[in-house]
């Protein structure tokens, strides 16, 4: 038995260190209380904050630079003797008893116990899939900015920028900013639909004018907008050297003849944003499906605190909400938290509250442009792998459906969907819509897949560190049966 | 196909990376993943399985699609795993 992993103590630990988790840290610590903010990367910020990574100072052309350099500002109020930042520290779960938190980070573990623990754990990319999507040269759109924003490197010369939702034109915008050729974005909704959900946001005047300046400036460079269009292939043999392009009609069906052709190396796709929920799912908190976006997230109450006592959830992971909400979501939680602790804050809490709740609601409507109907998985053919990681094809899985595998966790089994290395952050959305869709389901009753520690493949020796009080902690009770640590140092 | 680094940016004296072998030049701070696309590298691994060629796609670490064999470790992440000289990439 070896106890390798340093025992931490702290107030207050924030997973994360995104708009979220950078503004609860600030608030908390202004008011007095000891934090501990721990991030992934090598910098905090976040995607949507990216920080460029580069060891000298970094201009970026266009509105590429724009949000690091808000970001920074913001960045800055860490440098607090309140706040310990830990980054490039994953962590990787949370003890189910007494809730605290596995960190493995520089090659050390460590155990983290908290008095208060805020997930700011952010959101990932939803994705579909479609022939050759594996090649190298398709990317998320998202990977697509953060290439550009955090390594100043365009990842690629000609574009195909497909899904739906703002983002797609965001992405484009700032590729052609970076001195990228954007060939076309494939829109999956008619504009009609598109425009119409876009007057939703009537009233958030700075992101319906991104939007319309986003529109303006691919008009004049001449990126066309395909509405009803959908990329069905990804053309070459080692990686991307083509595209190919349909349109649909507004049962979802591929138009015959409507095929276009494309020359290009680079795809990029994205079909919105999914909470990153592992470790509130693993410590116990109840979890609500969110009708706006579609997705599961994490339940709390009027003070964001979840339904385990202690534990907070802020920003994506308690339902899709944007920037905005984040970084007041965070200061809430933040004041809240300090506050459950003792500490008194000079903020002005009614005021947060009113903000917040004002936010919350006009973004409800934002989920209107990322939503889609799951009748677009029947242009996914059988021989398209569903799951990157094991390779599971659409046909498997549709096979399954049918003999009755209508939650993800039943198709684990029986194809290892869930159990690569992803452990279904890429395939698990996929296949809920494939399950909604096949069988028919109403959306709410389709669970994402159990989290389990680790919640992302880790290097043995960090788990063979990691020992709990009173009792020896072995390998396999953290991976059993799971088989993703497998690497070794 | 020549991926390309933003222009206008000033990335300090340039260092030098393996990837399978041959030698191309990174600037502190890149990506391994960065810099392999930089030099036209897009492919990271070829999977076990199948040995399909895979490369860059998420970018903030959640895919494990861009995992490469890094000065002898496997399963490394290319896409938040920053450069150092001499660093001995593998793609497998």
């Amino acid at each position: 038995m070896n106890a390798k992993a340093t025992l931490k103590q702290t107030e207050i630990a924030i997973v994360g260190a995104g708009p979220a988790g950078v503004s609860a840290a600030i608030t908390a610590a202004q008011a007095g209380a000891k934090v501990t903010l721990i991030d992934e990367n090598a910098n905090p910020g976040g995607q949507y904050f990216k920080q460029p990574t580069l060891d000298q100072p970094t201009q970026l052309p266009g509105n590429l630079g724009t949000n690091a350099d808000k970001g920074a500002e913001l960045i800055s109020g860490l440098e607090h003797p309140g706040i310990e930042l830990l980054t490039n520290t994953m962590v990787w779960g949370i003890s189910e008893e007494d809730h605290h938190l596995k960190l493995y980070g520089r090659g050390e573990s460590e155990s983290l116990k908290a008095d208060r623990i805020i997930f700011a754990s952010g959101a990932y990319e939803r994705l579909m899939p479609f022939q050759g999507w594996t090649l190298p040269g398709v990317m998320t759109a998202g990977g697509a900015q953060l290439m550009m924003k955090s390594q100043g490197i365009l990842p690629g010369q000609k574009f195909l920028v497909a899904g739906t939702g703002p983002l797609l034109q965001l992405a484009a915008v700032q590729l052609l900013e970076a001195g990228g050729e954007v060939e076309a974005i494939l829109e999956l909704q008619s504009k009609k639909e598109f425009l119409l959900n876009a007057t939703k946001l009537w009233g958030q005047w700075d992101k319906l004018g991104q939007g319309l300046a986003n529109q303006k400036k691919l008009k004049a460079s001449g990126v066309p907008i395909k509405y009803r269009h959908v990329i069905t292939r990804a053309l070459g043999d080692r990686e991307v050297e083509g595209a190919v392009s349909s349109k649909i009609d507004s049962r979802g069906r591929i138009c015959p003849r409507s095929e276009d052709v494309y020359e290009l190396d680079t795809i990029c796709i994205s079909y919105g944003f999914l909470p990153a929920t592992e470790l509130p799912t693993i410590a116990g908190c109840e979890q609500f499906y969110d009708p706006a976006f579609g997705t599961y997230a994490t339940k709390t109450n009027s003070d964001l605190e979840t339904t385990v006592e202690g534990l907070f959830a802020i920003g994506e992971c308690r339902g899709i909400g944007g920037v905005s909400v984040a970084l007041i979501e965070g200061q809430l939680a933040g004041l809240i938290a300090a506050q459950q602790l003792g500490y008194d804050a000079d903020q002005d809490e009614t005021a947060l509250r009113k903000q917040h709740s004002k936010a919350r609601k006009s973004i409800e409507n934002l989920g209107r442009l990322f939503s889609f109907d799951p009748g677009i998985c029947d242009l996914v053919p059988d021989d398209v792998p569903i799951c990157r990681c094991e390779g599971v094809t659409a046909g498997e899985v549709r096979e399954s459906i049918r003999r009755g595998a209508w939650q993800l966790n039943h198709l684990k089994p029986w194809h290892r969907t869930g159990m690569g290395r992803c452990q279904g952050r890429m395939c698990g959305p996929i296949l809920q819509k494939f399950i909604i869709h096949e069988a028919g389901l109403e959306p709410s009753t389709v669970e994402p897949f159990t989290a389990r520690m680790p919640i992302k493949p880790l290097p043995m020796k960090a788990v063979a560190d990691y020992t709990t009080e009173g009792g020896e902690t072995t390998w396999e009770d953290h991976v059993g049966g799971y088989g993703v640590a497998r690497t070794e140092l | 196909m020549s991926i390309m680094r933003i222009k206008g940016i000033d990335r300090g004296e340039p260092i030098t990376i393996q990837v399978d072998g041959k030698e191309i030049t990174a600037f502190a701070g890149e990506s391994i993943a960065a810099a392999m696309m930089a030099s036209g590298l897009r492919t990271t691994q070829m999977t076990k399985q199948g040995g399909s060629p895979r490369g860059y796609f998420c970018g903030m670490g959640a895919c494990f699609d861009c995992i490469a064999t890094v000065d002898g470790v496997d399963n490394v992440r290319t896409c938040n795993t920053p450069v150092h000289p001499g660093c001995e990439v593998e793609t497998g």
